[in-house]
């Protein structure tokens, strides 16, 4: 905006004095120093980005800024605005939702009266994505992933289910013509998890897929839906394994693949719900031929968060303890101090190491190598995991 | 500096209000508004600006807008402390107590974690088993650049060439929230007059101001996202399982990533203030057409490589007490400025490295001008060799920068020699397209982005606002749908 003072126009050149005065300074500076130190470490000049434009191009006063600012603005929410709906849709239910939502509505309502919402897609399906994939996107399989998996003629890739083992079954022994193959699915801790298992497992004897994805859970399919995610994973990768971290994002209601309400948080019948959608995710990945090692959630910084993690880790073992071919991980007590609580270091030993990044959730390198260890243990422990394809 | 999210950690775990965000956005729109309206209030103004900074800051954690405000304090007190002192010796000791006192939080927040793993392992490792309190100190967003701002006033005022400023000015010079997260490292005679005097608004280089916004976001937005995604977390994961082209791009993507990413952010800095009437000092020159290592410095991070040099260089001698003094200063300079990156033992590492290419070049120098070394020719192909030397010397910098650990680096660096009958997936055309354009864009001149320039300042301001938001949407749709705005889920 343009805001007349009334000052004479004389007075308002400051910035440019400060500039010629900055610049003086600046020479007797250099005089002073006799500029001899300057050529061996940092920039020769005082190169600054002038606030006014330099001689040749035309200034704008503040009220046009602000014009092209808001203007700018809107139309981008215009076009980009079935995007930001999907966007804010995925976001937990609560207050922030509702007004990003209500803020929107206008906004898409014009983007689809005037058809502008067609072009967008269009223009959005032209720069290489899908504007009706789920705003948290799919699974992704990097080709060096892929095993070459050819499935035999007339036998479906996911065959109907057969009634599960009572008892666990071993983990066959793998050779360097046929990997294991091991798929961690989950959140972002899971996208740790990922990296350190590629570390953990010998790349001769495991090939690993890294599937973990930020905020992600099960409680909101209508963002990213894992158990869909984890059929296609089980078909086109075949794993021997399945490493399971999620959890952290699931402290709200649980909402359907449309985005409907199904269970709200903080009810007697969320538990029960959620642990349904646990069991169903385990079935998915036994069904699918594969071991399953379920790693619960760790102990965090924030003690708020405490009774949830607990109550989500009872439901992770409970589930894993009545289904053959799924153990569960108990990172919690692996990663807490010996009276229960949160610690950023492991002592191993005589040495102490940080494990945990400043959030207080997730785990440093080091952190996730001695967590990936105690998977690999555990498979073996529990599913006669061979030990030659790993180390620690 | 620059926050360097490991793997596992999203960016959405960062809960300042981070620049390419909507909540900032709106934010902006607001304060460019209050900016403008109080413009010839200047009491009002910084009260305003203070307040607004303020709320910036506290959008991550309000607890740390107190420290904010106690490194400010602890920065004017010991500033009012050294001006009150005419006699030289006195002013020196009590500017070592100001200086200690303003820099003891970062050191606290910062190091104590590395401090007490490192000192733990070593004590143990000499049987004498002394631990200190194994605690977990969170790092506060932007505490290593207002840290270094408050020092460069503090000793600016020492060396009277800054006088002491009032107590809100020194507040707002500390939290102006521009430069407050990521930079640049603005001097007190830089920003500090320009809070006096009205800022210009009849006359705005709204068109530089949106160049270097939009091409801040293309870089940090889309290049940035894309390369780290595709290509550097998988390599620099577990360089093992990758080939040596891949452990070489790999590299080079680093490269191009962290100059995206940072210097996107600071070039967003710099148009933001601009619009708000400030000038901020230039960050990035085109770091990587650089010929030389010395010259790699004088274009990247220069607000840094500048305060090393003003602060910790010439003070501990520069290059005036001897050959050998000077390599020293050059090495402790950039070994502490590795450590100001990051309180791990890479940094170390890179900073060591960056300190002894600089030693080299100095002696080089020296060696010519004392005729033993002859000049290269200066010819186009010799100048293309040494840009080319100097981008790898800088990459294998990046390695030690990037990796988990020094062992990691050096299991990368053993890809490039074993890795080369591995197959190569990760080299696509479009990792190589997004480095190309990475590095590519500081080849290009200068004259047709100015002449861009001139046309958009000339443009009305609906069709300007209508280009505008299409550049944006290209770059919201573009980037990654992890970044899009709205997602707050924390994991």
């Amino acid at each position: 905006m343009d805001v007349d003072d009334g000052t004479p126009s004389g007075r308002l050149v400051g910035v440019a004095d400060t500039e010629r005065r900055l610049r003086s300074d600046d020479d007797s500076r250099a005089g002073a120093r006799g500029g001899g130190d300057r050529p061996t470490l940092g920039p020769t000049s005082r190169d600054t980005w002038a606030a006014t434009p330099p001689p040749g191009r035309l200034g704008m006063p503040a009220g046009k800024v602000l014009t092209v600012v808001l203007v700018s603005l809107v139309v981008w929410t215009l076009l980009f605005g079935p995007e930001l709906r999907r966007a804010a849709d995925a976001q937990p239910l609560g207050l922030r939702r509702t007004v990003s939502l209500a803020v929107l509505a206008p906004f898409v309502w014009v983007s689809d009266v005037t058809r502008l919402s067609a072009v967008t897609d269009a223009l959005v399906r032209a720069m290489g994505r899908d504007p009706d994939s789920p705003v948290g996107g799919g699974p992704e399989f990097p080709v060096d992933d892929l095993p070459t998996y050819t499935p035999d003629p007339g036998v479906s890739p996911s065959p109907e289910p057969e009634k599960p083992p009572v008892v666990d079954s071993p983990i066959r022994v793998p050779s360097g013509q046929d990997p294991l193959r091991v798929a961690v699915v989950g959140d972002s801790l899971a996208a740790g998890v990922g990296f350190y298992a590629e570390r953990v497992f010998k790349p001769f004897f495991v090939d690993v897929t890294k599937q973990g994805k930020i905020s992600t859970g099960l409680a909101r399919p209508d963002y990213f839906n894992w158990p869909s995610a984890l059929k296609q994973i089980g078909s086109a990768f075949q794993p021997d394994i399945v490493i399971v971290m999620l959890g952290e994002n699931d402290n709200q209601s649980l909402l359907d693949p449309g985005g409907r309400l199904e269970t709200q948080i903080g009810t007697g019948s969320w538990p029960p719900a959620y642990e349904e959608r646990v069991e169903r995710f385990a079935k998915i990945a036994t069904k699918a031929g594969a071991h399953v090692i379920w790693v619960g959630l760790p102990v965090e910084r924030d003690e708020s968060r405490w009774v949830f993690i607990e109550r989500q880790n009872a439901i992770y073992e409970a589930v894993a303890d009545r289904l053959p071919n799924v153990a569960y991980l108990d990172s919690w007590n692996l990663f807490s101090k010996p009276d229960g609580g949160y610690t950023a270091y492991f002592r191993d030993g005589d040495r102490v190491e940080l494990v945990r990044e400043d959030d207080g959730v997730h785990f440093t390198g080091t952190g996730y190598t001695i967590l990936m260890e105690h998977v690999a243990r555990l498979a073996t422990d529990a599913f006669q995991l061979h030990e030659k394809t790993y180390d620690g | 500096m620059l926050v360097r999210p490991s793997v596992g950690v999203p960016w959405d775990s960062i809960r300042a209000v981070l620049f390419p965000t909507t909540d900032f956005a709106i934010f902006f729109v607001l304060v460019f508004l209050g900016h403008w309206l109080l413009n010839h209030e200047a009491r009002s103004w910084k009260a305003f600006m203070l307040l607004a900074s303020y709320v910036f800051y506290g959008w991550w954690d309000p607890r740390y807008v107190a420290l904010l405000m106690a490194v400010s304090a602890i920065a004017q007190v010991g500033a009012i402390a050294v001006a009150k002192q005419q006699d030289d010796r006195r002013r020196m000791r009590v500017l070592a107590i100001a200086v200690a006192a303003t820099i003891a939080p970062l050191l606290y927040f910062k190091y104590y974690g590395f401090f007490a793993v490192n000192a733990t392992n070593a004590t143990s490792a000499l049987g004498l088993g002394w631990t200190p309190p194994l605690i977990q100190v969170v790092l506060p967003v932007g505490i290593s650049f207002y840290t270094f701002m408050a020092i460069s006033y503090v000793v600016d005022v020492h060396r009277r060439r800054f006088d002491v400023a009032s107590w809100t000015d020194v507040f707002l010079y500390l939290a102006f929230f521009p430069h407050l997260v990521a930079g640049p490292i603005v001097r007190p005679d830089e920003l500090i007059p320009q809070l006096d005097v009205r800022r210009d608004q009849r006359h705005l280089d709204f068109a530089n101001a949106a160049w270097l916004i939009l091409g801040g976001l293309f870089k940090k937005v889309v290049i940035s996202s894309y390369l780290s995604t595709a290509i550097v977390e998988p390599v620099f994961g577990d360089p093992s399982r990758h080939s040596a082209l891949e452990a070489l791009v790999g590299v080079w993507g680093f490269a191009v990533v962290i100059y995206a990413d940072f210097s996107g952010y600071t070039d967003i800095a710099i148009g933001i203030a601009q619009l708000l009437g400030f000038r901020f000092p230039q960050n990035f020159d085109r770091p990587y057409t650089a010929v030389s290592i010395q010259d790699f410095w004088r274009r990247w991070h220069m607000t840094l490589s500048r305060w090393l040099r003003d602060y910790l260089y010439i003070p501990l001698g520069g290059n005036r007490k001897g050959m050998r003094r000077t390599y020293v200063n050059l090495m402790i300079t950039m070994t502490l400025g590795g450590l100001w990156h990051g309180a791990a033992w890479t940094f170390v590492v890179w900073g060591i490295l960056h300190g002894g290419f600089l030693v080299i070049g100095q002696w080089k120098r020296e060696q010519r001008e004392a005729g033993v070394l002859a000049e290269p020719p200066a010819t186009a192909s010799t100048v293309w060799l040494q840009r080319l030397a100097a981008f790898h010397l800088v990459c294998l910098g990046w390695v030690f920068f990037r990796a988990d650990s020094i062992g990691t680096a050096f299991d990368l660096l053993g890809r490039l020699v074993t890795g080369w009958t591995t197959p190569t997936e990760l080299v696509t055309p479009l990792v190589l397209l997004a480095i190309a354009i990475g590095i590519g864009t500081q080849y290009v001149p200068r004259a047709p982005a100015e002449a861009l320039k001139d046309l958009v300042a000339r443009t009305k301001p609906v069709p300007l606002g209508i280009g505008v938001a299409f550049v944006l949407f290209v770059i919201t749709t573009l980037g990654p749908q992890g970044v899009a705005p709205f997602i707050y889920f924390q994991f």
